[in-house]
């Protein structure tokens, strides 16, 4: 059984000017110990993905058809109690800024301490012990007089590790990190992509990477998924989907890094703008842009196809 | 062959707050005795993590911001000597580009008083010229006559930046320095605006100051490279040779962290260690010590000169480059 699967997921927004469908038919699994890599652009409905996993889409936000099964129980079918259970405790989240989780009232210890003594008991200075030892693994210079500190007094690169400090406290089975560096330094960035690297390998956890960096992608995640405008346009193991791109948005993307072309030269490009997500869902989300795309494209939205040896794609061109 | 702009020791100190509310106001050293010097038609990159002086740097060379020791030249003239008038040119000349199109673009303004605005302000030809300009830039930046009356919020990111580029190529500028221009935009919206960044450039034969923190885009950008570290450039010269061959251990750290695309490029370095560090506190000798893998006695009480190297034009700050592979 997988860690995570989740199938047919939608999240729409109803609003005044008509129905967003931010996620539209997701299907995604984790296994134990492997990374996930949900890449795409913004707007894409990378963050609303993991809030559906979560179940705190924000209001008028509505999963409106699919499941989740965490463990084999569909997590969209468990009362609010129970999930509140499971909710940081089973599976926890990064943020891309620190500041919209740590509070800045309150130190650094009495958070990573709080998840301790409300999941599992401990008293306060147990807790604080925990603590501690969990900052320093995180590497956190003398953690114990860090445990004092309030979120201010940190640089960026530390509040994120306090952040993945307090996701991990309590051993959660599964992560999900919402681009986690992206505010960070090449070279702090890799550290803390080190970090949860090593993390899992101790944990087994699994690990749900949402990033725009293709580089990243590469270097970290065993699958990649490729989203745009709330569909999963291509998935595959990562070496495969690079080697062998299928989708024209995959092709696209790739093409256009500054990293493949020569110094100079003009980059390749995908024409048009990132879509709004408004309107009916007959035809391929990408159409508007596709260098391939003809009138058939408009008609039909394309079923997920299987390439052979785990590689997904929804195309209707990629059939051959 | 003059140089279109060049720093000379420039500094800036900011006065800054430090540990409590009532902690003595301490001085920050945001740019500390940086040179460079920029040719008609280059593109001269900087890189470097974030706080080490980049966007300062750039709001000095305009005269955005005063110095705080040093001189700025345009054109072979200090520009603390200018005249009103001769100033007045020199900000028509000197465009700059922002990472965030929308804090820079007046909301309540249409885009064609945008684009126009400039051309008011530094008096350049009649209404029919300016409209007739105005039709042209946007053609040039690849946005259409109907979106002329729109305000910047009704355009995505990758469009604000056009405008913005357009309103900068407005005036007909020498020289466009432009700040991490492409940073905030998606992925398939930042190859785009290189390519009409480039294109402009080429066009025009525009001199270019390009910030980012992307080593990936400042190779495919620059002609020359530099590298600042705490308020300092540590590393400078041809892009080629300074990614290829970096003289400074810092270079080497950040390009051992970009991650990669190709299995090939990719470097299993270890991530470079430690933090970097406050600039209210810098560490003694060279800045980049405690972090240093090649660092030695002297390099605690010692601050290397940013001087040649092994070949000509390439300048690091460092004690012991030779440690380098080559
Ligand atoms: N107005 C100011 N007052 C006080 N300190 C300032 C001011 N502006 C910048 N600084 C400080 O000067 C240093 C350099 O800042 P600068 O904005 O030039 O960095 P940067 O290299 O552009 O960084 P980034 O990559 O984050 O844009 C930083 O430590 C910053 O906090
Ligand atoms: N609270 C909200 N109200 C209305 N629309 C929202 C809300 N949150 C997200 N959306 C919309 O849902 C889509 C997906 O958003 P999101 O998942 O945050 O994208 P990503 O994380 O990939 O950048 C976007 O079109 C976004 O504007
Ligand atoms: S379905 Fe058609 S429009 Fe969509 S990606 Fe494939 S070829 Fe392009
Ligand atoms: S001078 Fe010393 S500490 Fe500084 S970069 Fe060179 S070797 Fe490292
Ligand atoms: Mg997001
Ligand atoms: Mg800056």
């Amino acid at each position: 059984m997988a860690l995570l699967e989740i199938k047919g997921l939608s999240t729409h927004f109803s609003l005044p000017r008509g129905i967003l469908k931010a996620v539209e038919r997701v299907d995604l699994t984790v296994e134990r110990g492997e990374t996930l890599a949900l890449v795409g652009e913004s707007g894409s409905g990378k963050s609303i993905t993991a809030a559906s996993i979560m179940r705190l889409v924000p209001p008028p936000g509505r999963i409106v058809s699919g499941s989740i099964l965490f463990e084999g129980v569909d997590l969209l079918q468990l009362s609010e109690d129970k999930m509140r259970e499971i909710r940081g405790n089973r599976i926890a989240m990064i943020f891309q800024d620190p500041m919209t989780s740590l509070n800045p009232v309150f130190t650094i210890g009495e958070q990573v301490a709080e998840g301790l003594r409300i999941h599992r008991g401990l008293n306060r200075a147990q807790a604080e012990e925990a603590a501690a030892e969990i900052l320093a693994q995180v590497g956190i210079p003398a953690p114990r007089e860090r445990l004092k500190d309030y979120p201010h007094q940190m640089s960026g690169g530390q509040r994120q590790r306090v952040m993945i400090a307090m996701a991990l406290a309590l051993r959660p089975e599964l992560v999900i990190a919402d681009e986690p560096t992206t505010a960070l330094d090449v070279t702090i960035q890799a550290q803390i992509l080190e970090l949860l690297d090593r993390l899992k390998e101790e944990t087994r956890m699994g690990l749900i990477l949402i990033t725009h960096n293709l580089g990243i992608v590469a270097e970290r995640a065993h699958r990649t998924a490729i989203m745009y405008a709330g569909s999963i346009m291509e998935s595959a193991p990562t070496e495969e989907l690079f080697a062998n791109p299928l989708h024209p948005y995959t092709k696209g993307l790739l093409a256009s890094l500054p990293e493949n072309a020569k110094p100079g030269q003009e980059l390749a490009t995908i024409s048009g703008n990132v879509p709004v997500l408004y309107g009916g869902t007959a035809g391929c989300p990408f159409r508007d842009r596709c260098p391939i795309g003809d009138a058939g494209c408009a008609a039909t939205y394309p079923e997920m196809h299987d390439a052979g040896g785990g590689h997904l794609v929804r195309c209707l061109k990629a059939h051959d | 062959m003059t140089d279109l702009l060049r720093a000379e020791g420039v500094e800036k100190q900011f006065a800054a707050r430090g540990g409590g509310m009532f902690a003595p106001h301490q001085r920050l050293m945001a740019v500390a005795g940086v040179d460079l010097e920029l040719n008609p038609g280059e593109t001269l990159g900087i890189a470097g993590e974030s706080g080490c002086g980049k966007s300062t740097v750039a709001r000095l060379l305009t005269g955005l911001i005063p110095l705080s020791g040093g001189r700025v030249t345009y054109q072979g003239r200090d520009l603390a000597a200018l005249s009103r008038a001769e100033m007045a040119l020199f900000r028509r000349e000197v465009q700059m580009i922002f990472q965030d199109p929308f804090s820079s673009l007046n909301p309540r303004m249409r885009v064609s008083e945008i684009l126009a605005e400039p051309m008011v302000i530094h008096g350049i030809g009649t209404e029919a010229q300016r409209r007739d300009r105005v039709d042209f830039l946007m053609n040039r930046v690849g946005l259409l006559p109907e979106q002329l009356s729109r305000f910047p919020h009704e355009f995505s990111g990758g469009q604000r930046q056009r405008i913005g580029i357009a309103r900068a190529l407005a005036v007909s500028p020498k020289l466009i320095i432009a700040d991490e221009p492409v940073s905030a935009l998606d992925l398939s919206i930042q190859a785009q605006i290189i390519n009409l960044l480039q294109e402009v450039k080429r066009e025009l034969g525009l001199g270019f100051l390009f910030i980012t923190h992307d080593l990936s885009v400042l190779r495919h950008v620059s002609d020359r490279i530099a590298i600042m570290y705490l308020g300092r450039i540590v590393e400078s010269g041809s892009a080629e040779e300074v990614l290829e061959h970096p003289r400074h251990p810092y270079t080497e750290a950040l390009l051992a962290a970009i991650p990669s695309v190709d299995p090939k490029k990719r470097r299993k370095h270890a991530a470079p260690k430690g933090e970097i560090p406050s600039p209210l506190a810098p560490p003694s000798g060279c800045p980049f010590h405690p972090r240093c893998p090649y660092a030695e006695e002297r390099c605690r009480v010692e601050r290397p000169d940013l001087v040649e190297k092994d070949r000509p034009g390439h300048r690091a700050a460092c004690h012991f480059s030779e440690k380098l592979p080559r």
